[in-house]
């Protein structure tokens, strides 16, 4: 019964409206088709050169290849290694080296900072004011990279002290009133 | 006492959440109003519990009560109150307890306004908002608990616990007084105060619509009912999202002193995410509602706003954003990871289940590829290619080479800079093209006739800018697009006036309020509109125009950027009351020789870091933004500074208010609704009286 009556209502005209109607469909599925490849060319293009490898001053060191290659570091600030030129903006400091993988960042930093035998490189940022985070035992995610001199240049500086704030709890002296 | 207090409070709201979703779900399958009333009371019960809890933690933060650990953590005794109240969101226990609050105040004003016209729909509103809210007082009971206490045990041992351990003496108060935290500096600026409270009330606010949703998966009653119902919470929990984007670039300009406002960090992405998403969702509902369409796309958008608000949450919280193995490790990670991955994991298999079912069939076919309907989906696909690319970006790439491949790939701004532009000139286009077309279909001949004049303004706008002196074509093609969109908003909103004005012989200013109050949604749309585009505006001039230099100058010198001069006149220290010194350049900004200003930029330097105070001369104009960055220890005698100059960049705040104000026209309760409260509340006082 239900096919009797579409057989009955298909008629020419139905039949031109529906051909317009696929007509229509692929020109939809055409410009999607479009869209989605012009942002997927977006995307990879966009990452082919965005993209740098993050890597502990231990791979960047021993690996020659990452010489004057784009990468991306993090390392422990030394304190006493800043030296900073406010007249022409010029930022030199060491950072050691800081494992890939630890459970507490404040901890680690100390840890690294500590330890005599780890990987250090000297780093150099130009035309940057000297943040306010540069400091002792802060962790720098350095952009920028290895140059023939063993000097990483960096070109942005990302600085991070979990241990000023939150993490750190009292110490034990709180227990002794007297002290 | 205090602690006691909000401690009990969150747990009698965490029991109340639970008993909400096991009522509401037994209730809603047996269709028995007893149980969903029940329900309904635990659900309310949560909001007064929270107020308890978190009330009891402000007072702790204001009575200076160190013994709890987040007291200690986030205030010292000289903190101010203004910033020992906003700590209360200043850390990570705060500010999840705060989360739970705010997620509670959202859940039950939902709750009494929707009650009576969603009845169906309730039940599994419960249930959905409830567990969502049982999961965050989970949270901070179980892992992130802002109630923990210092005590002493045994011998002399400090040990940080919510219940009282045996045999525990409290420290001295005084000793920990001397050695508390006191609250980062850097969040020490309005823009961080209002920040996260606004950010949350987004994030939180996309619940309510998420909850509506799946109510509606639930329950069965697949018609626009819970669009009509939610559009309001979304669109308030949209604004909020906006101002909360909009407050965090304005604290990141004026405090972190590099010039710029928005950076490409993961942390600034994760709540961009649902904003992308939510403004999709805020455009494609409107399609459902007047033609029967994308039923099943615009439950997968709610969706996805509230999947991305809740990984936003995890991701920021968790050390997903450092790597994957310290969320690994983080105490929270794995649960919220879990919650998200469950939540998302239930909705799209009810979506699924009810489509194929055939419930979610759509009422028309797309007939016209410049209807309206189609140029929204394409706006659409816009957002979501926005959302993929800056997810990727973010979070994507990292996480997959790290899991996969086991190296760690990030991608830098350049990423950022290179695949977002595109997309963003898409959405300005679609922004001035599609308010012109009609529902249905359209023909090419008649969109391009109502764009004769908006694209006529928006070349005379481009000679304006030549004639002021850019020659970028870039720049040139990015303001055309931008302006265009501008230009339709205005357009449209003078030709509904002028329409008035001619055929009911209202007065201009009459025409247009009346205009706006006969369709507050559209007109107040195109105000958001005008509002983007203002925003657009100054972000392209201050992205492509900044410029910047930096000089060591003598007192009485002067550096020179543009035709601008800068003078150093002297150098003063301060102690300020809370104990930092102040160290203060005295400088004037000159302007073809003329004064137009003094400013101070300084360095604070507190106990922990130094903090760098941005001057700044604000017109609409630019920016003049000076950092002092060095000077001569002892004499004064030479300082240095870094100057930056960024035109427009004041739009993107005006901007901003534009929004607002156009969000508000656009939520503003129409008067039927007013009227229906009016007559309830007559009714309420008739019966009382009978």
């Amino acid at each position: 019964m239900a096919q009797a009556t579409w057989e009955k209502s298909s008629t020419a005209a139905e039949q031109l409206r529906r051909g317009t109607r696929s007509a229509d469909r692929m020109k939809f599925i055409v410009g999607g088709v479009l869209i989605l490849a012009a942002v997927a060319y977006l995307i990879i293009s966009g990452t082919a050169t965005g993209a740098r490898y993050f890597i502990t001053i231990d791979e960047v060191v021993d690996n020659p290849e990452y010489v004057g290659q784009p990468v991306r570091i993090s390392g422990v600030v030394l304190g006493e290694s800043i030296v900073y030129d406010a007249e022409t903006l010029r930022i030199e400091f060491t950072v050691a080296n800081l494992p890939a993988e630890f459970d507490n960042l404040a901890e680690a930093l100390h840890i690294a900072a500590e330890d005599e035998g780890s990987t250090r490189l000297a780093i150099v940022v130009e035309n940057q004011v000297k943040p306010d985070l540069l400091q002792h035992e802060a962790q720098a995610i350095l952009e920028g990279e290895l140059g023939e001199d063993g000097v990483f240049y960096a070109s942005s500086l990302l600085l991070k002290c979990p241990s000023r704030y939150e993490e750190a709890g009292p110490d034990q002296s709180i227990a002794n009133p007297e002290v | 006492m205090l602690a006691e207090v909000g401690f009990i409070a969150l747990f009698l709201a965490f029991v109340a959440a639970i008993y909400a979703v096991v009522a509401a779900v037994y209730g809603g399958r047996k269709h028995n109003d007893n149980w969903v009333h029940s329900a309904r009371n635990a659900a309310l019960l949560t909001l007064p519990l929270l107020l308890l809890s978190s009330g009891s933690l402000l007072i702790a933060l204001i009575n200076q009560q160190y013994q709890i650990s987040y007291v200690w953590s986030v205030t010292n005794p000289n903190t101010p109150v203004f910033y020992r109240i906003t700590a209360l969101w200043g850390s990570q226990e705060g500010s999840i307890l705060f989360w739970s609050l705010l997620m509670s105040l959202f859940s039950v004003g939902a709750l009494v306004l929707n009650w009576r016209p969603q009845r169906r729909l309730m039940p599994w509103v419960i249930a959905y908002t409830m567990a969502t809210l049982a999961f965050f007082i989970g949270l901070s009971l179980f892992l992130e608990n802002p109630f923990e206490r210092y005590w002493i045990v045994g011998n002399n041992e400090v040990v940080q616990t919510a219940l009282i351990p045996a045999n525990a003496v409290a420290p001295a108060a005084t000793r920990l007084a001397q050695t508390a935290n006191g609250l980062n500096p850097l969040l020490r600026h309005f823009g961080m105060i209002i920040h996260p409270p606004m950010l949350y009330l987004g994030f939180v606010g996309f619940v309510i619509p998420f909850a509506f949703a799946m109510a509606a998966l639930a329950s069965g009653d697949l018609s626009t009912n819970w669009i009509k119902a939610t559009r309001r919470w979304a669109l308030v929990a949209w604004l909020f999202l906006s101002l909360g984007l909009i407050l965090g670039g304005r604290w990141a300009y004026d405090v972190l002193g590099w010039g710029g406002y928005w950076g490409w960090d993961p942390v600034e992405n994760a709540a961009f995410l649902p904003w992308l998403i939510g403004t999709a969702f805020l455009h494609s509902v409107m399609i459902q509602e007047k033609r029967g369409m994308l039923k099943l796309w615009n439950m997968f958008l709610v969706i996805g706003t509230f999947s991305a608000v809740i990984f936003g949450t995890f991701a920021t919280r968790s050390g997903l954003i450092e790597s994957v193995h310290s969320f690994a490790r983080s105490q929270i990670g794995f649960p919220m990871f879990a919650f998200w991955g469950i939540i998302t994991l239930i909705s799209v298999a009810m979506l699924l289940w009810r489509r194929n079912r055939g419930e979610l069939q759509d009422d028309h076919q797309f007939a016209n590829l410049l209807s309206r309907e189609s140029l929204f989906v394409v706006n659409n696909v816009i957002f979501i290619a926005l959302f993929l690319a800056i997810f990727w970006g973010s979070f994507g790439a990292p996480i997959i080479s790290e899991l996969f491949l086991d190296v760690n790939i990030t991608l830098g701004t350049d990423y950022f800079m290179r695949v977002t532009p595109p997309l963003f000139a898409a959405l300005y286009l679609l922004m001035g093209i599609a308010p012109l077309s009609a529902w249905g279909t359209t023909s090419l001949r008649r969109l391009g006739r109502s764009l004769i004049v908006p694209l006529v303004l928006t070349l005379l706008s481009l000679i304006v800018f030549v004639v002021g002196g850019m020659s970028d074509p870039g720049a040139m093609f990015a303001y055309g697009l931008v302006n265009l969109a501008g230009f339709v908003a205005l357009h449209e909103i003078w030709r509904g006036a002028s329409a008035r004005v001619r055929t009911l012989n209202e007065s201009w200013p009459r025409a247009v309020v009346a205009l706006f109050g006969r369709n507050r949604r559209r007109y107040g749309g195109y105000i958001v509109h005008l509002g983007i585009t203002i925003i657009g505006i100054g972000v392209i001039g201050s992205t492509l125009f900044q410029q910047e230099t930096q000089r060591t100058i003598g007192l009485g010198e002067t550096l020179t950027i543009d035709n601008y001069q800068l003078r150093y006149d002297d150098f003063t220290e301060a102690v300020a009351t809370d104990g930092r010194l102040m160290q203060i350049a005295d400088v004037s900004v000159l302007r073809n020789g003329q004064q137009v200003a003094q400013l101070r930029p300084r360095i604070d330097v507190y106990p922990q870091q130094p903090m760098t105070i941005a001057g700044a001369h604000s017109t609409l104009e630019n920016d003049f933004y000076v950092l002092l960055v060095g000077w001569e220890e002892v004499s004064h005698s030479t300082a240095t500074f870094k100057v930056f100059i960024n035109p427009l960049v004041n739009l993107v705040w005006w901007g901003g208010l534009v929004l607002i104000l156009g969000t508000f026209i656009a939520a503003w309760p129409t008067e039927p609704a007013v009227l229906r409260v009016e007559e309830r509340m007559k009714n309420r006082r008739m019966r009382a009286s009978a």
